[in-house]
């Protein structure tokens, strides 16, 4: 399991990482934490790239390297680094360029092995997009941002599963509430609400929605079989069944105190273009994470 | 289509399209503008001509390709479409304010590897002291005479370090932006941008306006003359960006003396001055010299060139780094759109855009001269913060010119109001510079930006009006 997760800045990027570090601690991931710097026009970006080396002859970091330093910092805090590999410090000089966007900063220690620090500089979806690609990654974690339309260009043509911390208080008990349909997307979808119920130690809440009045054999038995899932990986499960819009109902019944999960849409990218999908309207509309699996 | 594509190649497609918009958009509305009639008094080559600068317009302020890129297609496009041959084309590619714009970019990367930067931090604190007033004073006039003579994008480069080890040093944290932060980045951003207007070196696009205004046999303007003409004006808004900075951002801490202190510690452990400091300095006021005395004979763009010449003769700097931290693709860029310039003149292109603009226009002013100044001055002020300075008065310059009134004045107006450059990240390099840093925030930057913006544009209507005649 390979686990992205993009930092902003020290300011709003603590739940992000939190929520990441503990799953990838649970399910022992390997982890890549990135923070996507500025955009550069290339008309400067010489000019910058000149002063940037001036700087480092100023022993001033570049731009990015204090927000990886606040993240190393909060990992050591919070003992997701241990105290033996603590000792080496942070790297700071030990920046790696991979071509003109992307550096990394090489960590020392034996346990770090799993845990990488990226810079990147660009626009933020080209950039994820790009590590995602190069890189194989299965989930990427991001912060809740007021761009909306960044967030949905990266739901959309970022391939791995994507997890969006949005109002994320860390010392609420959240609950997974997890749409389950007769769809394969289903399945995939309940493979990782598994693993985040465990790794966070919560309860799940499973919503079947039928349109009209009449729940279908298949969507009772898909409901029916998510549960036993949960009760065999040893995490209490409560079935709802309601009708109404899909989205509405999700949006309603998870209210800010649970985790959404939900599998990726069946539709063709163009019609998720013209006519939206579930997964793209419950991430526009939702004021609580949301984790939609691929 | 969906059972020809996979869902994943379908997924490459759509995000391809939403990236590359602007340059489908370009594609197809040139098509539509192809095949529409010529309008009244523009003929077919200039209708052809003014395709491209639509393209060329659309790509580079949308960067939805390489900039190289949009370089190579105004080429192209100027010779399929039939406005000129390749052997035309060529001829106008490459000319001595692109020599200029070549030697100036070699000279910042030759100048900045020289480890200068500590010393001029010296100097500076040394002449300041440790008022913050005073430093915020010096940074402005530093980085304003400086770059009048080396160029905004070395300067800002070079003093950036300084403001940002102080920064350090008086214990701010360089997360977010104060006061004290916007205050210092500012300094040098600005003093960057009213300094460029001094001399003919100190921005690409003062060179090229000097360009159009020989190549069109309106004047040869040398660089004495542009001193005269530009460096009062430098002179008084020192002062001016000074307080209008001082008054937005009024930082709390007034006297900055264990950050003075400790910058004096690191930069005295540089050392004395080295031979090759020497000269590298004394190549640099050769420069100058050359530009002043040699440059009305054989070209500013030749001096810069002698002066990269003598930097690799003398080993002070390596090809490689030159190489390695110079913007080919700006020079590139340049050249195509000097000579897409130089078409719209030939072509008549430039004319007809100027009378239908003065035709507009002169509906709401009543004189023409109001006008003249509008479009020079207003037009190309607002024009340089979407699309970048020097680009700016590669477009416009052969349009101001073909005005009418008196050209000279149009063009310096124009060059000169390029460089206010105050409200957006994107318009100089200087303001990239300190973007880049991630300290400064893009609403930032209309702060003090919309107060100089108007104070330079009605200072420069009192120097063009009360001041340039006499000159003439």
């Amino acid at each position: 399991m390979k686990i992205l997760i993009a930092v902003r800045s020290k300011e709003y990027s603590s739940p992000t990482l939190d929520v990441g570090m503990n799953i990838s601690r649970y399910l022992k991931a390997s982890t890549t934490i990135v923070d996507v710097g500025e955009k550069i026009r290339e008309i400067s970006s010489k000019d910058i790239n000149l002063a940037n080396e001036i700087m480092d002859s100023w022993d001033l970091d570049r731009p990015g390297i204090d927000v990886l330093e606040w993240a190393y910092n909060y990992l050591v805090e919070n003992k997701f680094i241990d105290e033996q590999d603590e000792a080496v410090g942070f790297p700071k000089n030990l920046l790696v360029h991979h071509g003109e966007r992307r550096a990394e900063l090489l960590l020392k220690g034996s346990v770090l092995k799993n845990l990488r620090l990226i810079l990147r500089n660009g626009d933020i979806v080209d950039e994820l997009r790009d590590e995602v690609q190069t890189y194989k990654y299965d989930v990427t974690i991001i912060g809740g941002s007021g761009r909306k339309k960044m967030v949905l260009e990266i739901v959309r043509y970022i391939d791995s599963s994507i997890f969006l911390i949005n109002n994320f208080t860390p010392k609420k008990i959240y609950k997974i509430l997890l749409a389950v349909d007769d769809s394969p997307g289903t399945k995939k979808a309940l493979r990782y609400g598994v693993r985040i119920a465990k790794a966070f130690g919560i309860d799940a809440t499973l919503l079947t929605i039928s349109k009209n009045r009449k729940f279908g054999e298949a969507q009772k038995k898909a409901s029916k079989d998510a549960e036993t899932m949960m009760r065999r990986s040893g995490i209490s499960a409560k079935i709802i069944l309601e009708t109404g819009d899909p989205v509405k109902t999700i949006i309603k019944n998870a209210g800010q105190d649970h985790i959404i999960i939900m599998g990726e849409s069946n539709r063709s990218p163009l019609k998720k273009l013209f006519l939206g999908s579930k997964p793209l309207n419950i991430m526009k509309l939702s004021k609580t994470p949301v984790l939609i699996v691929k | 289509m969906i059972s020809i594509f996979s869902q994943t190649s379908l997924t490459d497609f759509l995000f391809w399209v939403s990236r590359k918009k602007w340059l489908i958009l370009s594609f197809v509305l040139s098509v539509v503008m192809f095949y529409m009639p010529s309008p009244e008094g523009l003929g077919s080559e200039a209708h052809r001509t003014l395709i491209i600068v639509f393209v060329a317009l659309t790509l580079i302020i949308s960067e939805s390709i390489p900039l190289p890129a949009v370089a190579i297609l105004i080429l192209i496009m100027q010779v399929v479409l039939g406005v000129d041959d390749a052997d035309g084309v060529a001829a106008s590619f490459m000319s001595d304010a692109v020599f200029f714009i070549m030697g100036s970019l070699m000279l910042a990367v030759a100048i900045v590897n020289q480890g200068l930067d500590k010393r001029l931090a010296l100097g500076l604190i040394t002449l300041t002291g440790n008022k913050t007033w005073r430093i915020v004073v010096g940074l402005v006039s530093f980085s304003a005479i400086l770059s009048s003579f080396i160029g905004e994008h070395t300067v800002s480069a070079m003093m950036l370090p300084v403001a940002l080890t102080l920064l350090r040093n008086a214990g701010v944290d360089t997360d977010k932006s104060t006061k004290l932060s916007n205050i210092l980045l500012f300094s040098i951003a600005y003093g960057c941008s009213i300094g460029s207007i001094g001399t003919p070196s100190g921005g690409g696009r003062n060179v090229i306006m000097i360009g159009y205004l020989s190549d069109f046999g309106i004047a040869k303007i040398s660089y004495l003359d542009w001193i005269k003409f530009a460096y009062p004006m430098l002179i008084l808004e020192i002062p001016i960006v000074s307080l209008v900075l001082w008054y937005t951002f009024t930082p709390s801490q007034k006297i900055m003396d264990t950050a003075v202190r400790k910058l004096k510690v690191q930069v005295a452990r540089t050392g004395k001055m080295t031979a090759n400091q020497i000269l590298a300095i004394g190549i640099f006021f050769l420069i100058f010299i050359g530009w002043i005395f040699l440059s009305p004979f054989v070209g500013l763009g030749i001096v810069a060139l002698s002066g990269v010449f003598f930097y690799l003769t003398f080993r002070l700097i390596d090809w490689e780094e030159i190489n390695k931290n110079t913007n080919w693709g700006i020079v590139l860029l340049f050249g195509s759109a000097i000579s897409l310039g130089i078409q719209m003149k030939e072509t008549g292109a430039a004319f007809w855009v100027a009378e239908s603009i003065l035709n507009q226009l002169g509906k709401v002013f009543f004189d023409l001269d109001i006008v003249r100044w509008f479009i020079s001055v207003v037009l190309t002020s607002l024009t340089t913060n979407i699309l970048s300075s020097a680009a700016t008065v590669a477009v416009l310059g052969p349009i101001v010119l073909d005005m009418g009134g008196n050209p000279i004045i149009a063009g310096m107006m124009t060059s000169i109001a390029s460089s206010f450059s105050y409200l957006t990240i994107v318009a100089s390099p200087t303001c990239m510079i300190i973007h880049s840093t991630g300290i400064i925030k893009s609403s930032d930057y209309l702060k003090a930006g919309w107060k100089l913006f108007i104070t330079s544009i009605f200072l420069l209507f009192l120097i063009s009006f009360l001041y340039w005649p006499v000159l003439l």
